[in-house]
């Protein structure tokens, strides 16, 4: 497991968008964290790496927002953001069909995925949280954030190296 | 009496317009995997070519899967709007009996098979009967291994057909000796001919009995309580 600290929202879209150059065609990662710790504003650094340019918007009562890349990357044609948090049962979760999403081109980024992550197969998983000691307002977006990045799975172990290299100066 | 009959369960397109005389219009595409961009458009075309208009349908027939969720929703909504909107009957045929009906000519025992992605397989087995084919086994959904134990049980003369015939192809022949073959994906053709034969016989339900087949694991509660915090 990695653990950075993110110092302003800058940083946190960067750590995105490097998380994002390692990202293959049918992966999931999985944003955990609470209310106002930076799981949109990870999803927004994460879209701009993928040069969207659409505004990147909580998904929590669409579900699942889906943005095609201007410039398709290794096979990546679309980026779903999807959020679970109204979700109660499994069946609305197999409904939503995250995994086949992926598959066909897709990065899934999933907010709340954390309850469900079970479901998911290989993934990578990131824990947002505040820096206590930020004295900035609790759900300002500007804000110092720790993040934690797990990878499950064998394809996540051979990327490993390359996404802690790349993350290394947010290292904490 | 027009059946417009609509097939997204599996990575394929297929729509298709049909009665008495068989199919009269039919279209398909089976790369890309694009279904909500292309089945409205693909309704449109076949109608115009076949210089039907919508109006004249009588009957709406969609697969109702096992197969991907998210071809299957973009169908099954499609279907249902059509159908309310003509205030006309829908009949749901599973993509595994689609498989299956294209083989009823053979004797031996057909099993489709369709990918249910993450290494599991939907499957069911036919036999030819006078008129057509019959389940003789029940729908399963399990990795392939099962599959290939149930057929060695059997262990008859098999055709296996479907997408996950395709995928597995290596898995299944080394498992069990069987014949290879028939359709990767199932029809809109074969959709409006087996419906054709059930609307005779008015074996038709209200667009809001049409429930899609998932075959996946039970329901259960989400377990929210290991996140408090979202309470």
């Amino acid at each position: 497991m990695l653990h950075l600290r993110a110092a302003s929202i800058n940083d946190t879209h960067a750590i995105a968008g490097a998380i994002a150059q390692l990202v293959r065609a049918g992966d999931i990662v999985v944003l955990a964290g609470e209310m106002g710790a930076g799981k949109t504003a990870f999803a927004q650094g994460f879209g701009t790496a993928f040069d969207i340019d659409e505004p990147i918007t909580s998904p929590t009562f669409t579900l699942v927002h889906s943005y095609d890349l201007p410039r398709p990357a290794r096979g990546i044609r679309t980026m779903h953001h999807a959020d679970v948090y109204r979700l109660e049962r499994t069946a609305e979760l197999a409904d939503l069909a995250l995994g086949e999403l992926a598959e066909f081109g897709g990065v899934v980024l999933v907010e709340w995925g954390d309850v469900v992550e079970g479901t998911f197969g290989d993934h990578l998983t990131v824990m947002l949280d505040q820096d206590p000691d930020d004295e900035a307002d609790e759900l300002a977006l500007d804000r110092a954030r720790f993040i934690e990045v797990a990878g499950t799975g064998a394809s996540w172990a051979g990327r490993w190296d390359r996404l802690k290299t790349s993350l290394e100066r947010f290292a904490c | 009496m027009l059946i417009l009959g609509i097939e997204t369960a599996t990575e394929r397109v297929s729509v298709s317009v049909g009665g008495h005389e068989g199919v009269i219009g039919l279209f398909e595409v089976t790369k890309g995997r694009r279904h909500a961009e292309t089945l409205v458009p693909a309704i449109d075309f076949v109608c115009k070519r076949a210089g039907i208009e919508l109006s004249e349908i009588s009957v709406v027939a969609v697969d109702v899967g096992p197969g991907l969720f998210t071809g299957m929703r973009v169908g099954l909504s499609a279907a249902k709007a059509i159908a309310q909107a003509l205030s006309v009957p829908m009949i749901g045929i599973s993509s595994l009996d689609l498989l299956a009906f294209p083989c009823r000519h053979t004797d031996r025992v057909v099993v489709p098979v369709i990918d249910a992605r993450k290494g599991e397989v939907f499957y069911a087995m036919y036999r030819q009967v006078p008129g057509g084919i019959q389940q003789v086994a029940e729908p399963a959904v399990g990795p392939v291994e099962d599959l290939v134990a149930d057929l060695m049980a059997r262990s008859q003369d098999v055709l296996v057909v479907g997408d996950g015939a395709v995928r597995y192809r290596e898995e299944i022949l080394e498992g069990f000796h069987c014949e290879m073959g028939g359709d990767a994906h199932p029809s809109a053709g074969q959709l409006v001919q087996l419906a054709h034969a059930r609307a005779l016989r008015e074996e038709w339900v209200q667009p809001r009995e049409i429930e899609p087949v998932y075959l996946r694991a039970p329901d259960a509660k989400i377990n929210w309580a290991t996140r408090a915090a979202r309470t």
